[in-house]
């Protein structure tokens, strides 16, 4: 495969993942999750009280906003919403609070291109919902979802495979023949009697993906590969935010006020009371 | 009290064994039990291995029977009062679940006044109903309508912590002034105090001892009273 990257990553490397806890005021959990410069911002409130006409006898109301950077949400953020709930569903216990309402908004922080959300992005706000609803604690879960997004490339001179790539940037998501994100629900399978994974991520199911090839020359073996290939990077994701939950709270002490916040970590806190270090401390790369 | 996500299987194995928040047992067709956590958090287990819980925090409360509770009176309601808990659904007080009321005499509590309570009833398809004495002794046993002092929210965790009684910072308020508190289970402390400073001090501190905000620990708190007074 004689295909190289236009940043200069390997095929299988995503960019540096950002996971935050924002603490947002007025929600019950929030979170941000990033691709590098892919990223999004999530927060949840709930069990809340529900309005009448939502109310469901059974289960709790699970109401998903997805927020486009500029302008108000279009068809685009409405079918993403729409997917988000559908996929992270099967992650909740929502029988457990019924006649209640479970409220996840997702504000995009990154310009969307007009026709659809790029698979990256739309990885980055399924990541960024599960850590606000992790963050929130309130909310009993079975699993926890992670996505990732992967793009194909044909080479047009040499009859060589197919290049799959992981977590394609923006413009290798324009630019590539097939893309989609891939999102899997880990928790561990209790009715199956299939044995316990021997790797240290509970099992993995698919939950969504909206793979798509542009040329029309797909094939099963094409799918089942990027699929794989998505797997890998939700299991790193899957890694990350394990990684992360001591960062929801056991915040280290507030800076003297002699410290300087500024330079770019300063930037990205926008908050008296966390410092460079605790930046550091609250930010995973990987 | 290793660190878990939702959906992860644990060893939880013990003749008694009890789960606590954020575990859900499973038993399959074989008869065979097997534990899976249901919340992000870290695993904690006690010393006799037959109780397992996950420690975690968070903001929105979700009521459980035996919990104190401050909460707010909303409305009154027939015999008792709609009561704000913080939680999805607001709860009833009865008008009798008091120390020595009866028919003829029975505590006036206005709307938007304070009352620790413990909830008595805790069903996910009913709305939480609260008592303001103990059921078996009639004796208030500290419940009651919280008169004057001063309200502050806190994180879940927080309000626990509050209420362990080997937890550091209310000992260390107390040594420094007198000092009334009610800590409720649902991310609220009633407060009161003989002067303002020492209520804003107590806010302060609170504030910054919580995990969810600047997670202080002793020392960090000790040294934060001193710039106060």
């Amino acid at each position: 495969m004689s295909f190289t990257r236009p940043d200069g990553r390997g095929n299988e490397d995503k960019r540096p993942l950002h996971i935050i806890y924002e603490r947002l005021d007025r929600v019950d959990g929030s979170a941000r999750f990033g691709f590098g410069d892919t990223k999004a911002l999530a927060s949840v409130s709930g069990p809340i009280e529900v309005r009448l006409a939502a109310e469901q006898p059974s289960k709790a109301t699970f109401d998903v906003t997805v927020r486009p950077l500029s302008s108000l949400p279009g068809t685009e953020s409405k079918a993403l919403a729409t997917s988000l709930r559908g996929l992270l569903s099967p992650s909740l216990i929502l029988s457990r609070n019924p006649r209640t309402l479970l409220q996840l908004v997702v504000q995009s922080l990154t310009p969307s291109p007009i026709e659809s959300y790029p698979p990256s992005l739309a990885a980055a706000c399924i990541n960024a919902s599960s850590l606000a609803l992790l963050n929130a604690g309130s909310i009993p879960m079975t699993g926890v979802v992670c996505a990732a997004g992967v793009a194909l490339f044909r080479s047009t001179t040499e009859e060589d495979i197919p290049a799959l790539v992981l977590d394609p940037s923006e413009s290798e998501s324009r630019e590539a023949v097939g893309c989609g994100c891939f999102a899997f629900l880990f928790r561990t399978e209790i009715a199956g009697s299939q044995p316990l994974p021997t790797n240290d991520t509970p099992g993995a199911r698919l939950v969504w993906t909206n793979w798509h090839v542009k040329d029309g020359t797909s094939d099963d073996g094409e799918l089942a590969r990027a699929q794989a290939l998505g797997l890998a990077g939700a299991e790193t994701i899957w890694r990350a935010i394990k990684q992360s939950v001591p960062q929801m709270d056991n915040l280290p002490p507030p800076p003297l006020p002699s410290r300087s916040t500024a330079g770019e970590l300063g930037i990205i806190t926008q908050s008296d009371e966390v410092s460079d270090q605790d930046m550091n401390d609250a930010k995973i790369e990987i | 009290m290793s660190v878990v996500l939702p959906g992860e299987l644990i060893q939880a194995q013990h003749k008694n064994l009890k789960l606590g928040p954020g575990l859900q047992q499973y038993v399959d067709l074989q008869g065979r039990t097997s534990t899976v956590v249901t919340r992000a958090g870290t695993l904690e287990q006690n010393a006799k291995g037959n109780k397992s819980w996950v420690e975690g925090n968070s903001r929105r409360y979700v009521p459980a029977a035996q919990e104190p509770v401050v909460g707010i009176v909303a409305a009154r309601q027939g015999e008792g009062w709609r009561v704000d808990i913080g939680s999805a659904h607001q709860a009833s007080l009865d008008g009798l679940a008091f120390e020595g009321a009866s028919r003829r005499n029975r505590p006036n509590l206005k709307v938007n006044s304070l009352v620790y309570a413990r909830v008595s009833l805790a069903h996910k398809d009913m709305e939480p109903e609260l008592e303001c004495f103990d059921a078996q002794t009639r004796k208030a046993e500290g419940f009651g309508e919280l008169k004057g002092g001063f309200l502050v929210r806190c994180s879940l965790k927080m309000s626990r912590n509050l209420l362990d009684p080997n937890y550091f910072l209310l000992p260390l308020l107390g040594s420094r002034f007198p000092l009334d508190a009610a800590v409720g289970m649902n991310g609220r402390v009633w407060l009161s105090t003989k002067e303002v400073k020492h209520t804003i001090a107590t806010a302060r501190c609170i504030e910054a001892a919580d995990p969810d905000g600047g997670g202080m620990d002793q020392i960090a708190v000790k040294k934060f009273i001193s710039t106060l007074d």
